[in-house]
């Protein structure tokens, strides 16, 4: 046995403990970069050497540095970092969206009580220009605050479309880098060792793609992984990767979508086959909240402002001369807006062939909702509506008017599709019109009187008007009670008109309704013969009437937001946000707790300890001091034998 | 299981952070004083306390025009109570001119006392609430609603009465046709007797001369029995006064108890429980001290401080 051979163990168990502290310093230095996975030098008995008198080891060899990785972990926490992420993004737009949804004194339900109480005191005070100024001043309030919700509601639109650009672009850097990535791992495994490093920095890149959008990755035999989105889409294959695109959304030029581009054409990614990501969650935010948001405020802007200019437009203003019809409406609110898809068939120049028109018939009917309409698929040539809110479907026809909205479609094409917003513009810009206080009207158009001959109690207590403009202006209307003997299916009362000849069967406690639109409310009960005079109001009278102040005022507790009054209506909005962001928040908590612990079971297995380096350091320090000595004996042998031979 | 370094500094800071943001947040609701600051603080307290707020201020500008209200009928009460004592002297001095040893200028002189009477009662027909509104003006009227014309005493206004909202109906004005023009005449039912109209007849008929003992009888007799009618409707009307005060009183302790009971109703929703939330924050606050101390010693030990 030579001497040699001592050598050789001395030297390879010193290369081996180099190696040891090689990697060990390695991870000491990686210590905190993000991704790393802890590396180690793996060691293997060398074969031994075959002798008459047994097998001599031959020492130890390096076989490879491995690194601590588990696949199933590091997927786990890519996609729990996905799902965080998304929430996070959609946590993030919707704190913004509550800003608008504002309780107490700075909020839209403070400015809607704020009319209505400056309208208590325009009852009390029709006449003076001081309460007329104030209700002026609130309706100004109350229309600046409705537009700038709707300002508040572009802006973060606008942030939501530059946040998307942002991340696609982002998506498209990281996929490349993953893409360059494989072709460096395929070429770097094809010597025979892992590239450690690389593999840990493809992670790291695919990692921070599942941020943006979830991945789920397969791996390649050449050591390549492709990545796929949105349910199956390749992203990512081998060494190359497809581009994603933002694109305008084809139902709705206001709002972001994204695209995948490949050599077949493009794919939508809808926000909810994305399953998490930052991209899903500002999707989900734009498509459902956000949509959602504008229409609570558009329902509220469209009732209000409807009832209240169709209350104004039915009274008489102090202008001159004294007498004639109010002018104008109060507010202006946004129009409903009908959208053609991109897609609708055009004509040469362009421009979409079918068009949809919305009016709005009776703006307390509205719905806080888009709506889908298209062509009906079991029957060509009809058209079908969705409620975007709650999915009911309808079928309509041009001229139907559908939640308080008349729907008009001309020349549409088949396969044609319209996206209608009947409430969702009308908070944008909305103002108040009128500048003069003299221009409100707070003076009916109508007086009713009973004459002193009357022999029962019947006393009006209410007039209101219901139609604009009056069947009859400038008329004056009689009506007659006569008593039903016996009472014919509960009503022990007619009334006739002298304006119309129209008899109605009537009862104590229900409202009148003339022959000239008006609705009058009694107290107490006509005898037979009774009569109730309706005349146009005198216009020594116009001044101090304070009829339509009071119908003005009635809309404050009638069901003006589809049943509800408008302060309960916005309380609900208040608290559908509220309960928005809450559980928003609470997703957000669950799913950031989720990635965290996800990403400390990853570390634990893959991070980096310091005193396990430490110790390591120590341990291959000491094997390497041993491994000198063994040279350092070897080297002394061969003195020994040189000096022996020397002799 | 393993901790790795870089992990353990992240989770530690992270919980630091999420204690401070914790104090920052209990801090913004104690200087406020509110523990709903958004909505999404608590959906459904948020909500109540909106409606509450509705309805306070409902309460509170409802008491405006209930003042309206009130004014106006204290005006009226008062001065129906006024006219009532120029009709009761009205009355005295037509019994005195029945006196069969007055001569036709000791009538005039009469009739003449009569006549500024009557055009005192005239001009407290004509009063307003102070804020330019007619309190006999009916449904309105933008001039003085009770005039002077070659025919008597003339209505202007829109019969019937303005009323405003309270939460309940309340008069602003009264109907001055009824109150001053439509006494129901005792003596022939279903017509109406018009104060003015009735001073007008007596003060013309004191002025007529060379009239019979008999004839001047006639003349008192039936003045002093209109004037008795329109005594009694004016009594009737400020008896309405007198009951729409009434009823604003019991109006007013409906809206002030309504104030009250939203006001608690908001508070309670949203407002922050002091005490509480003092207690809440020093336990806060002793929580971030330890994760501060324990981060400290932890984070400080390390192996290679032993591997001298």
């Amino acid at each position: 046995m030579a001497a040699a051979n001592l050598v050789t163990v001395g030297l390879k168990a010193m290369a081996a403990s180099y190696a040891g502290l090689q990697t060990t310093g390695h991870n000491i230095a990686n210590a905190s970069v993000a991704g790393y996975s802890r590396q180690q030098a793996e060691l293997a008995t060398a074969k031994p050497e075959y002798s008459g008198s047994g097998y001599f080891g031959r020492g130890v060899d390096v076989t490879t540095v491995s690194r601590a990785h588990d696949e199933f972990l590091t997927r786990e926490a890519a996609s729990a970092q996905s799902l965080s992420a998304m929430d996070g993004a959609r946590l993030n737009q919707l704190k913004k969206l509550e800003n608008v949804f504002q309780p107490g004194a700075g909020g839209l339900g403070d400015a809607v009580t704020g009319l209505f109480g400056a309208l208590v005191d325009l009852s009390t005070r029709p006449a003076d220009l001081a309460t007329r100024q104030v209700v002026l001043g609130r309706a100004g309030d109350l229309a600046s605050r409705f537009s700038n919700a709707a300002a508040t509601f572009d802006d973060i639109q606008s942030n939501v479309n530059g946040a998307l650009q942002a991340q696609v672009a982002d998506v498209n850097r990281l996929a490349q880098a993953v893409a360059s990535a494989n072709q460096r791992i395929t070429a770097a495994q094809a010597a025979g060792q892992p590239p450690n490093d690389l593999l840990d920095e493809r992670d790291r890149l695919i990692g921070e793609l599942s941020g943006k959008v979830q991945t789920t990755r397969i791996a390649g035999t050449d050591g390549s992984i492709s990545v796929f989105i949105g349910g199956g889409l390749r992203l990512v294959s081998g060494a190359s990767a497809q581009p994603l695109q933002w694109v305008a959304d084809s139902a709705d030029p206001q709002r972001s979508a994204v695209v995948l581009k490949d050599s077949s054409g493009t794919t939508p990614l809808e926000g909810d086959s994305l399953g998490g990501g930052s991209i899903a969650g500002l999707l989900r935010f734009q498509n459902h909240d956000l949509v959602d948001g504008r229409n609570l405020v558009g329902q509220l802007a469209a009732a209000i402002g409807g009832a209240v200019n169709a209350q104004q437009l039915r009274g008489i203003s102090l202008q001159q001369p004294l007498g004639s019809a109010a002018t104008g409406p109060l507010f202006q609110m946004g129009s409903p807006q009908a959208l053609p898809r991109s897609t609708n068939a055009t004509s040469g120049t362009g421009a979409p062939l079918g068009s949809v028109a919305l009016s709005i018939s009776d703006p307390t009917a509205l719905r806080a909702s888009d709506y889908d309409l298209r062509e009906s698929p079991s029957s060509p040539g009809s058209w079908q509506l969705t409620r975007l809110s709650d999915g009911v479907v309808t079928t309509v026809n041009s001229g139907d008017v559908v939640d308080g909205v008349q729907i008009d479609i001309v020349n549409a094409q088949p396969g044609d599709r319209f996206l209608l917003k009947p409430v969702g513009p009308a908070a944008s810009g909305m103002a108040r019109l009128l500048d003069d206080p003299l221009d409100l009207a707070a003076a009916s158009a109508l007086t009713a009187t009973t004459p002193s001959s009357n022999a029962g109690t019947a006393v009006v207590t209410g007039l209101t008007l219901t139609a604009s403009p009056l069947p009859f202006p400038g008329t004056s209307d009689t009506l007659s009670f006569a008593a039903l003997v016996p009472p014919v299916g509960g009503n022990d009362f007619t009334y006739t008109s002298s304006l119309t000849g129209v008899s109605t069967p009537w009862h104590a406690g229900q409202p009148v309704v003339g022959g000239n639109g008006y609705s009058l409310t009694l107290t107490g009960v006509p005898a037979n013969g009774d009569v109730l005079n309706v005349d146009p109001t005198p216009a020594n009278a116009l001044s101090s009437s304070n009829g339509n102040a009071n119908a003005m005022l009635a809309l404050r507790d009638a069901a003006l937001a589809n049943g509800h009054t408008a302060t309960d209506a916005w309380s609900q909005a208040l608290a559908n946000v509220g309960v928005r962001v809450q559980s928003a928040q609470s997703a957000a908590e669950i799913s950031s707790g989720v990635a965290t612990q996800t990403e400390e079971s990853r570390s634990a297995q893959s991070g980096v300890n310091l005193d396990e380096e430490a110790s390591r350091l120590i341990q291959y320090q000491q094997s390497y001091q041993a491994a000198a000595k063994v040279l350092q004996v070897a080297q002394s042998i061969f003195d020994t034998l040189l000096q022996a031979a020397g002799r | 299981m393993r901790i790795t370094s870089a992990n353990a500094f992240e989770t530690s800071l992270a919980s630091l952070q999420r204690r401070q943001s914790q104090l920052g947040m209990l801090q913004q609701q104690m200087t406020s004083g509110k523990r709903v600051l958004r909505a999404s603080d608590d959906p459904a307290a948020a909500a109540v306390a909106e409606r509450a707020m509705a309805a306070k201020a409902r309460a509170e500008a409802h008491m405006r025009s209930l003042d309206a209200s009130r004014t106006s009928m204290q005006l009226t009460e008062s001065t129906l109570g006024d006219s009532g004592e120029l009709l009761q002297q009205a009355r005295e001095l037509l019994v005195s001119a029945g006196d069969g040893s007055y001569s036709d200028s000791d009538r005039a002189k009469i009739a003449d006392q009569l006549r500024g009477l009557r055009n005192d009662l005239l001009t407290l027909a004509n009063r307003t609430d102070g804020a330019g509104r007619y309190l006999f003006g009916g449904q309105g009227s933008a001039t003085p609603p009770l005039r002077d014309s070659a025919a008597g005493v003339v209505y202007d206004g829109s019969a019937g009465q303005l009323n405003t909202t309270t939460g309940e109906i309340s008069p602003l004005s009264t109907d001055g046709r009824a109150t001053w023009l439509q006494a129901p005449d005792p003596s022939a039912p279903g017509s109406t007797v018009s104060v003015f109209d009735a001073l007008d007849t007596a003060v013309k008929g004191l002025l007529t001369t060379g009239q019979t003992g008999a004839q001047i009888g006639q003349l008192v007799a039936t003045g002093i029995g209109q004037i008795g009618a329109a005594q009694d409707n004016l009594s009737s009307w400020r008896a309405r006064a007198g009951q729409a005060l009434t009823r604003a009183d019991a109006i007013e302790g409906r809206l002030s108890q309504a104030k009250i009971d939203t006001e608690a109703e908001r508070s309670g929703a949203v407002d922050l429980d002091m005490v509480a939330a003092i207690s809440d924050y020093q336990n806060q606050q002793t929580g971030y001290d330890a994760a501060l101390k324990t981060y400290s010693m932890v984070q400080r030990m390390s192996l290679f401080d032993y591997l001298k």
